[in-house]
């Protein structure tokens, strides 16, 4: 069967690029100035949830969104209508990962420090996102990623939790969920939202993904999903796509990003492109979409 | 009433700055402390009657406060704070005289700053709509703004923006750093407080990713944001999210040959033209309502642009010229 076989190859050749991915962000985590107590798990446990994570085929319904592209290309049509839109988008590109990291990568690593501060971090993090159409596309996968922490990691994740009398990441998560059943307990201006990056960081810590790879995976998480809507809407080839996502370039940004932010506290966090708010809210003001944002 | 003592220390420091509107029984509001230190000053105009005095129960003076500073901006390292307490129903009205100027500053960590901070009770309320903020080339300005509002009672309409520098000398965006954070906190009575909305602004040109400023800002001349709340100003809001939704799809087409001449409205006629208006002075802007607020963004070429569409906003609405008098709209004139 040469189709399994060249399958397979594939995967190896996946697995093998995933795992230099670890290494390099291992290797950034000694480096780091916050770094994580050294009772980190074998090298697999964090792989295997990172792969988890990464996969494409993870049910948060991302592929919906285009996090603002789609209005972007709307309010800068080219003067030939056929001409390439392949530098817009890599303008939009650059300024839609600052925005990113500006105002929800702090969100992620904070709950990731400190899961009991997740109800909190939710708030806040709604409290700051000024725009319908982000908050839609923040919150739709925020739940999404509790709904597969709920049906398919929990089971697999819960037994193995040290106790020593002090709440667990896992206590944390069980009873934001329970506020969300609740969701009732500030009245409905503080309703728990479910935010994707606070809900990012605590899972990731559940899952005992070291943090400067739930970092990384956010941001490199959120260029796929730029990258993927950009093929989508017709203006990048499959090919050109997969060379973005593999440039130099994008490592070198999402590492700088990190760094920039590493420290950053949530209460600094904050929009460095404030036209993204304009290009993001207007989305439904367009004549014809093919995302929800 | 307490008695203050009239040689009591003066508490006061270089820089800040103190209002306190109270309310003397039955409803008179009145100014009971006006404050400030160099580089601040405060200017209080005789209040005004409110124009429309139909409900006999709200208090029928309005304050006006000028906040200014020495030379019409600051000087690095400056750092000016002022404080504003408002007591039930009462209503103040802050404005400035023309722009802020952010003045060069010899070192990017020589910051110069403003924090304004607004305690609410119940049923007070704010307009506070100033000229731009207008950072000059090489200058360094964070600002703070904190509403505070007990029990999430009270009503705003603040506008928060900045300009490009000065555009006669050709500068565009080209300060080292402007950050601009509002804030507004929920009060309970026992004192704890709860993030109701943060918006913060982060114009920093030594990021070590993010494009140079000019670039972030897409070719818009100035930026700001207006954030509305409370009852007062309901009507406010829910004029900037009907005039959001009505705006022209982007990217649609008229299909029809407009052959027939429709009747138009007077309010339809006027909507077009401010239209036609945001599309020669470039302004863009959105709106959304989100946790109690309308929260509105816009951008535009020029300052006087975007001046022309918030008066124009405002004034076709009405409910701040009803409620505050023409004086709050003083700004964008």
């Amino acid at each position: 069967m040469t189709s399994t076989d060249t399958n397979q190859q594939s995967l190896q050749d996946e697995i093998a690029d995933l795992e230099r991915q670890l290494k390099d962000a291992k290797s950034r985590l000694k480096t780091a100035p916050l770094a994580l107590p050294s009772t980190t798990p074998p090298n697999d446990v964090a792989l295997h949830a990172l792969l988890l994570l990464s996969d494409s085929a993870l049910p948060l319904g991302s592929f919906a969104f285009s996090s603002g592209l789609e209005s972007y290309l709307a309010h800068h049509r080219p003067s030939p209508p056929t001409s390439s839109q392949v530098s817009s988008f890599h303008t939009f590109f650059r300024l839609s990962l600052s925005t990113l990291a500006g105002t929800a990568l702090p969100y992620v690593l904070a709950a990731y420090r400190e899961p009991n501060l997740i109800e909190r971090l939710d708030n806040d993090l709604d409290a700051s996102t000024p725009c319908t159409v982000a908050r839609r596309a923040s919150v739709a996968q925020g739940r999404a990623l509790l709904a597969v922490w709920d049906r398919s990691f929990r089971t697999h994740y819960s037994s193995d939790s040290p106790t020593n009398g002090y709440p667990t990441p896992i206590d944390a998560l069980t009873e934001f969920q329970s506020l969300i059943r609740s969701s009732s307990s500030y009245g409905a201006e503080f309703q728990v939202n479910a935010h994707l990056a606070p809900l990012w960081g605590l899972i990731t810590r559940v899952l005992r993904v070291p943090l400067p790879d739930a970092a990384y995976l956010f941001l490199f998480s959120h260029a796929r999903t730029v990258i993927s809507a950009a093929v989508r809407a017709s203006v990048l080839g499959p090919y050109q796509a997969q060379a973005i996502l593999a440039s130099k370039e994008l490592q070198e940004r999402i590492r700088s990003l990190m760094e920039e932010m590493w420290e950053r506290k949530v209460e600094d966090a904050g929009q460095t492109v404030p036209v993204m708010d304009l290009w993001v809210g207007r989305h439904e003001k367009l004549y014809s979409r093919i995302f929800n944002s | 009433m307490s008695f203050s003592n009239p040689f009591a220390a003066s508490a006061s420091r270089p820089g800040y700055g103190e209002i306190v509107i109270s309310l003397l029984p039955p409803a008179t509001p009145v100014l009971k402390t006006l404050s400030y230190q160099y580089p601040l000053k405060l200017i209080a105009p005789d209040a005004i009657p409110l124009p429309d005095a139909r409900n006999t129960d709200a208090p029928t003076l309005i304050h006006t406060v000028f906040l200014l500073t020495y030379g019409g901006g600051l000087v690095a390292g400056d750092t000016v704070h002022l404080n504003v307490t408002l007591d039930p129903t009462t209503k103040l009205i802050l404005l400035t005289q023309g722009s802020t100027k952010i003045f060069k500053t010899p070192s990017r960590d020589v910051v110069s700053g403003q924090r304004t901070n607004v305690d609410f009770t119940l049923n007070a309320a704010l307009c506070y709509l100033p000229d731009p903020v207008q950072p000059f080339e090489q200058s360094a300005f964070e600002q703070v703004q904190v509403y505070n509002l007990k029990e999430s009672q009270g009503s705003m309409c603040v506008c928060d923006w900045v300009c490009e520098g000065r555009s006669a000398r050709g500068e565009k965006w080209s300060f080292y750093k402007y950050t601009s954070k509002n804030e507004v906190w929920s009060v309970t009575k026992e004192g704890k407080k709860r993030l109701l909305l943060r918006d913060n602004l982060i114009l920093d040109e030594s990021g070590k990713v993010a494009s140079s400023l000019v670039d972030r800002m897409d070719g818009l001349g100035v930026f700001g944001t207006i954030i509305i709340r409370g009852p007062l100003f309901e009507s406010l809001g829910k004029y900037f999210m009907d005039e959001f939704q009505l705006l022209p799809r982007i990217g649609g087409r008229k299909w029809d040959t407009g052959t027939e001449e429709e009747e138009l409205s007077l309010e339809e006629v006027q909507r077009l033209a401010r239209q036609k208006q945001e599309a020669s002075d470039g302004l863009v802007w959105s709106a959304a309502s989100i946790r109690g607020f309308v929260l509105v963004k816009f951008g535009a070429k020029e300052v006087e642009g975007a001046k022309i569409w918030i008066s124009h906003m405002l004034k076709s609405e009405g409910s701040v010229e009803r409620s505050f008098g023409e004086r709050a709209l003083h700004c964008l004139k």
